[in-house]
C-alpha cells in the first residue's frame, strides 16, 4: 500500500488547488500502519484506490450471482448479467477501514467518468423517475465513500462534489411530479445527503484555503446554505446563521450571491413578501430557485393570511391583484387560498375575489408541490 | 533556543519540580498557576522548556526522587507539553497538555478542598488556547482542525467534576465560561444547549452564592446571554443580560462595553432605545446611527448604519438581529406622517395613504412602489405595530383612533 509521507505539505499547499490532492479531513475511515503504535495519531496513510472500472469485479460477480442488479445495470434485460459499462459501485453503509481493499476503490479519474455516465441516465425516458433518482442517489454516495476515504480534495474533486448537489436539487424539483407512497421519504433522505453533500463541499473549499481565495462557484454553492436556513427554527443542517456568517471571509460576503440571499433574508425575516418573490425572480440562479421553493410557498401563504386578516371587509380582495402580488397564475392562486382553507367568490361585476376577514385560514398543509413563479428570469438547466 | 549545559539544565528542572511539588503540599494556589501558565511565555518557564529539550531523561529523574515520583505521571505529559510549545509544535504541545489536564482533574477531584481552583482555571485556559493554537497548525498544514473539539469534550469533563455540591462549585461558571467561548468559536450551538442544560440540572445559576465573582459574573452572563441573542429568546437575553450590566464593577468598562454590544440590540429589538450618553461613554459608534434612526423612522439611515459596520456586527452575530428592527422604522415614519397630518387635517388624519407614504420614502431617496409599500403597512397591521385596516380599493388605510401606534412593551414584533 503507498504510504502518503505526513509532512509532504510542499507539494500540496498550493492553495488553489492546481495539484491533484491534498491533505483534508480527518474523520474519514483510515489504516493505522502497524509499526506506528504510540506515535502521532495523525500520521497514517489513506488508500490510493486501484479498481479501474465503475464497479469492483469481484462486487459485480457477487451481485450477479446473487441477482442483485439494479435495473441499469441489465445487460439485456438479464437480472443475472452485467458488463463493465453498466455496473456501478453501490453504497456501503458498514463500511470498516480494516476491510477496504485498494482495489475495491476507484480513483479520482474512474470517480469522474463514473459520475458522468450517471448523470447521463438523468435523461433516460424509459424508467419512472423515481427508479432513476433512486439508482443515482445511491451510486454518487459510493462516489462521496470513495472520494472520502481516499481523503481526496483538489480543485476536480470541488467539481464533483458540486456536481452531486445539482443533481440532489434537481432532483428535488422532478420528485414533486411523481406520486407514490415512497415520494416523502425519499424527498426527505434527498435533502438529508444534500445537506451532507454541501458539508463536505464547503471543507473542501476550506482546507488549504488562501487568503481571499474563493473557487468559482463557491459564492453559489456557499449561498445555498442561507436558503436551506432562512427559517431558523428549521434545523436541516443545524446551525443559526448569525453563527454561520461570522466564518465567512470578507470576499465571500461581499460576493453578488451572498448579497442576493441576505437581501432574500431580510425580506423573509421582516415577512416583506413582495420584495422576496421579486428578489427572487429577478436574480436567483436555477438553484438558488430550486431550494427557495418551499420558502416561496410559505411567503404567498403568509401574505394571503395578512391580506385576510388586514383589509377591509367590504372589498373583498381581487384575485387578478393577488396573482400579481405573489406573482402566481390566477388559477393557482385559487389553488392556493383553497389550500389555506379560504373561499374564493364571484362579485357582481364578474370579478374572482377573496372575501377577508374570513376565519378558516390554516397554513397549508407540508408538501413540496409549488406553483411557478410567473416572471421569473432563470434558464431551466433541463 | 540558548544553549544549556547539563548541569543547569538539572538544576532547573530540579527547581521546577520543587517549586511544583511544595506547592501542592502547602497548597500555595498562586504559585502553582505560574507554573502551569504556558501561554503566558514566562521567562522562567521558556527556560525550563529549554533546560527540558537538552536534558531529555527527565522521567528517571522523577521517578528516583521519592519527593517527585508521586506527581511522576502529571509532570511527565507537563514536560513533554511545554518542550513541544517550546519548539513550536503546536499539535504535540496540545495532546501531552490534554494527557496533563486529565490527570490534574484526577488528583483535583481527590484533593479535598477547592484550593486549588485558580490553578485549575488555569488549566482550562490553557487547554483552549494551546488547542487553538494547534487547530491553526493543522489548517495550515491542510488538514481538518479538531482539537478545540476535543478540548471542549474535555472541560466538559472538568464541568462535570465541579457540578457537584461542595466548595469546587464554584469553579463550575468559570469552566463553562471557557466552554462558551469555545463553542462560540467552534459555532457549534447544539452544544452549547446541552451546557446550558447542564447548568440548569446542577442549578449552579444561584448568583447570589457568588457575591464577588463579578468578573466571573459578567463574563458568564455575557456568554448564556449571547446564546440567546443567537437564538432570539430576546426576554431571556435581557434579563441575563440587565443582571449581568446591574453587578458589574462600573470601572470595568471593557466587561461592561462587551454586555452592551449585545443587550442595546435585544433592548432595541423589544422597543427600548438607549440614550446617547451611554452610547458615548462606552464607545459605541457602530450604534451611533442606528439608534437615531430607530427614533426618526430614518430607514435610509438605518441601512447605512448597518453597512457601514456590517463587519463588526457580523463578526459579533447580531447583524440578523438588528436588521430586524427595519420594521419598527417603518412604524415610526408613518407615526410620524400621521402627527403631521394631524396637525395640518385633524380630520382625516387617521386615513392614511400608501402615495404618501411612498413619497415620504422617495424623499428619504428609497424607491419603493405603491404596491411594496402597501406589502409592508399590510405586515405592520398584521404584526400590531399599527392598529386599523388597509381598504385596498380606496387605496388608504384606516388607522384605529385610538392608539394607532401601539408601542412594543417589552415585547418583540410580532408576538
Amino acid at each position: 500500500m503507498n504510504r502518503r509521507s505526513h509532512g509532504s505539505s510542499s507539494s500540496t499547499r498550493s492553495g488553489g488547488g492546481a495539484s491533484d490532492s491534498f491533505r483534508r479531513r480527518s474523520d474519514v475511515p483510515r489504516k493505522r500502519n502497524n509499526d506506528n503504535k504510540g506515535g502521532d495519531p495523525d500520521d497514517v496513510s489513506f488508500i490510493v484506490g486501484t479498481c479501474s472500472s465503475m464497479c469492483p469485479e469481484r462486487e459485480r460477480a457477487t451481485r450477479e450471482r446473487l441477482r442483485d442488479l439494479a435495473v441499469f445495470e441489465r445487460l439485456y434485460g438479464n437480472p443475472t448479467k452485467s458488463s463493465t459499462d453498466l455496473a456501478v459501485k453501490k453504497f456501503c453503509r458498514t463500511l470498516s477501514a480494516a476491510d477496504v481493499q485498494a482495489s475495491d476503490v476507484r480513483p479520482l479519474p474512474v470517480l469522474e467518468e463514473t459520475l458522468t455516465y450517471l448523470l447521463s441516465l438523468l435523461d433516460s425516458r424509459e424508467h419512472p423517475f423515481e427508479v432513476v433518482h433512486d439508482f443515482i442517489f445511491d451510486r454518487t454516495r459510493s462516489i462521496r465513500q470513495d472520494l472520502s476515504i481516499q481523503n481526496l480534495a483538489s480543485e476536480r474533486v470541488i467539481h464533483l462534489y458540486e456536481e452531486i448537489v445539482k443533481f440532489h436539487v434537481i432532483s428535488r424539483q422532478r420528485l414533486q411530479s411523481c406520486s407514490g407512497a415512497s415520494i416523502s421519504p425519499m424527498h426527505h433522505l434527498n435533502m438529508e445527503q444534500l445537506a451532507k453533500t454541501l458539508t463536505t463541499l464547503y471543507n473542501i473549499y476550506d482546507a488549504n484555503r488562501k487568503p481571499d481565495y474563493i473557487y468559482e462557484n463557491e459564492a453559489e454553492f456557499r449561498s445555498l446554505y442561507v436558503l436551506l436556513h432562512l427559517n431558523t427554527s428549521s434545523g436541516v443542517m443545524g446551525e443559526p446563521l448569525s453563527l454561520w456568517f461570522r466564518q465567512l471571509t470578507s470576499t465571500l460576503i461581499k460576493s453578488k450571491e451572498m448579497c442576493f440571499v441576505r437581501n432574500l433574508l431580510r425580506a423573509y425575516r421582516n415577512g416583506n413578501y413582495k420584495s422576496f418573490l421579486r428578489t427572487t425572480a429577478s436574480e436567483a440562479t436555477y438553484l438558488q430557485y430550486c431550494i427557495s421553493e418551499p420558502h416561496i410557498r410559505e411567503m404567498r401563504a403568509f401574505a394571503v393570511e395578512c391580506i385576510n386578516n388586514v383589509c377591509y371587509k367590504l372589498q373583498p380582495y381581487p384575485l387578478v391583484r393577488l396573482s400579481q402580488n405573489l406573482m402566481m397564475k390566477e388559477k393557482d392562486v385559487e389553488s392556493l387560498c383553497q389550500e389555506c382553507g379560504l373561499e374564493i367568490r364571484t362579485d357582481s361585476d364578474g370579478c374572482i375575489v377573496l372575501p377577508t376577514k374570513q376565519t378558516n385560514f390554516h397554513s397549508p398543509k407540508e408538501g413540496f408541490k409549488n406553483y411557478d413563479l410567473i416572471g421569473i428570469e432563470i434558464e431551466r438547466l433541463l | 533556543m540558548a544553549y544549556v549545559s547539563m548541569g543547569e539544565a538539572h538544576r532547573r528542572i530540579t527547581e521546577y519540580l520543587n517549586r511544583f511539588c511544595d506547592a501542592v503540599s502547602y497548597q500555595d494556589s498562586s504559585m502553582l498557576c505560574r507554573l502551569l501558565s504556558f501561554s503566558s511565555n514566562s521567562p522562567s518557564l521558556l527556560s525550563l522548556a529549554d533546560a527540558l529539550n537538552v536534558f531529555q531523561d527527565t522521567s528517571s529523574l522523577i521517578n528516583h526522587t521519592p519527593k517527585f515520583s508521586e506527581y511522576g505521571e502529571i509532570i511527565d505529559h507537563l514536560f513533554r507539553s511545554l518542550q513541544s510549545y517550546r519548539v513550536g509544535n503546536l499539535v504535540e504541545a496540545y495532546l501531552a497538555f490534554e494527557k496533563f489536564a486529565n490527570s490534574f482533574v484526577q488528583e483535583f477531584r481527590n484533593w479535598e478542598s477547592a484550593w486549588a481552583l485558580e490553578a485549575l482555571y488555569v488549566v482550562c485556559y490553557e487547554v483552549r488556547i494551546l488547542a487553538e493554537k494547534a487547530d491553526k497548525e493543522l489548517t495550515s498544514n491542510g488538514k481538518s482542525p479538531e482539537k478545540l473539539k476535543a478540548a471542549g469534550s474535555l472541560l466538559m469533563k472538568v464541568f462535570g467534576v465541579l457540578a457537584g455540591k461542595g466548595p469546587k462549585r464554584v469553579g463550575a461558571l468559570y469552566v463553562t465560561c471557557q466552554l462558551f467561548k469555545t463553542y462560540f468559536k467552534l459555532g457549534t450551538v447544539n452544544l452549547r444547549r446541552s451546557v446550558l442544560r447542564s447548568i440548569e440540572t446542577a442549578r449552579i445559576v444561584d448568583f447570589e452564592e457568588f457575591p464577588r465573582r463579578d468578573k466571573v459574573l459578567c463574563k458568564f452572563s455575557e456568554s448564556l446571554a449571547s446564546s440567546f441573542v443567537f437564538n432570539e429568546n430576546f426576554p431571556a437575553a435581557d434579563t441575563k443580560l440587565s443582571y449581568a450590566l446591574q453587578h458589574c464593577n462600573p470601572k470595568r468598562e471593557r466587561n461592561i462595553r462587551m454586555i452592551l454590544k449585545y443587550l442595546i440590540p435585544v433592548k432595541l429589538s423589544i422597543g427600548i432605545i438607549p440614550k446617547d450618553e451611554l452610547l458615548q461613554t462606552y464607545n459605541l459608534p457602530e450604534y451611533m446611527n442606528v439608534v437615531p434612526a430607530l427614533r426618526k423612522g430614518d430607514l435610509r439611515l438605518l441601512r447605512h448604519a448597518l453597512q457601514e459596520h456590517e463587519d463588526r456586527f457580523l463578526r459579533s452575530g447580531v447583524y440578523l438581529v438588528l436588521e430586524k428592527l427595519e420594521l419598527q422604522v417603518y412604524q415610526r415614519l408613518m407615526k410620524k406622517i400621521y402627527i403631521i397630518h394631524k396637525l395640518s387635517d385633524p380630520a382625516r388624519a387617521h386615513q392614511l395613504k400608501p402615495e404618501v407614504i411612498a413619497k415620504a420614502l422617495r424623499w428619504l431617496e428609497i424607491d419603493m412602489d405603491l404596491d411594496e409599500v402597501e406589502c409592508i403597512m399590510t405586515i405592520l397591521i398584521y404584526k400590531n405595530l399599527v392598529k386599523g385596516y388597509l381598504a385596498h380599493k380606496s387605496k388608504v388605510v384606516f388607522l384605529s383612533k385610538q392608539d394607532p401606534f401601539p408601542k412594543l412593551n417589552g415585547k418583540p414584533v410580532g408576538s
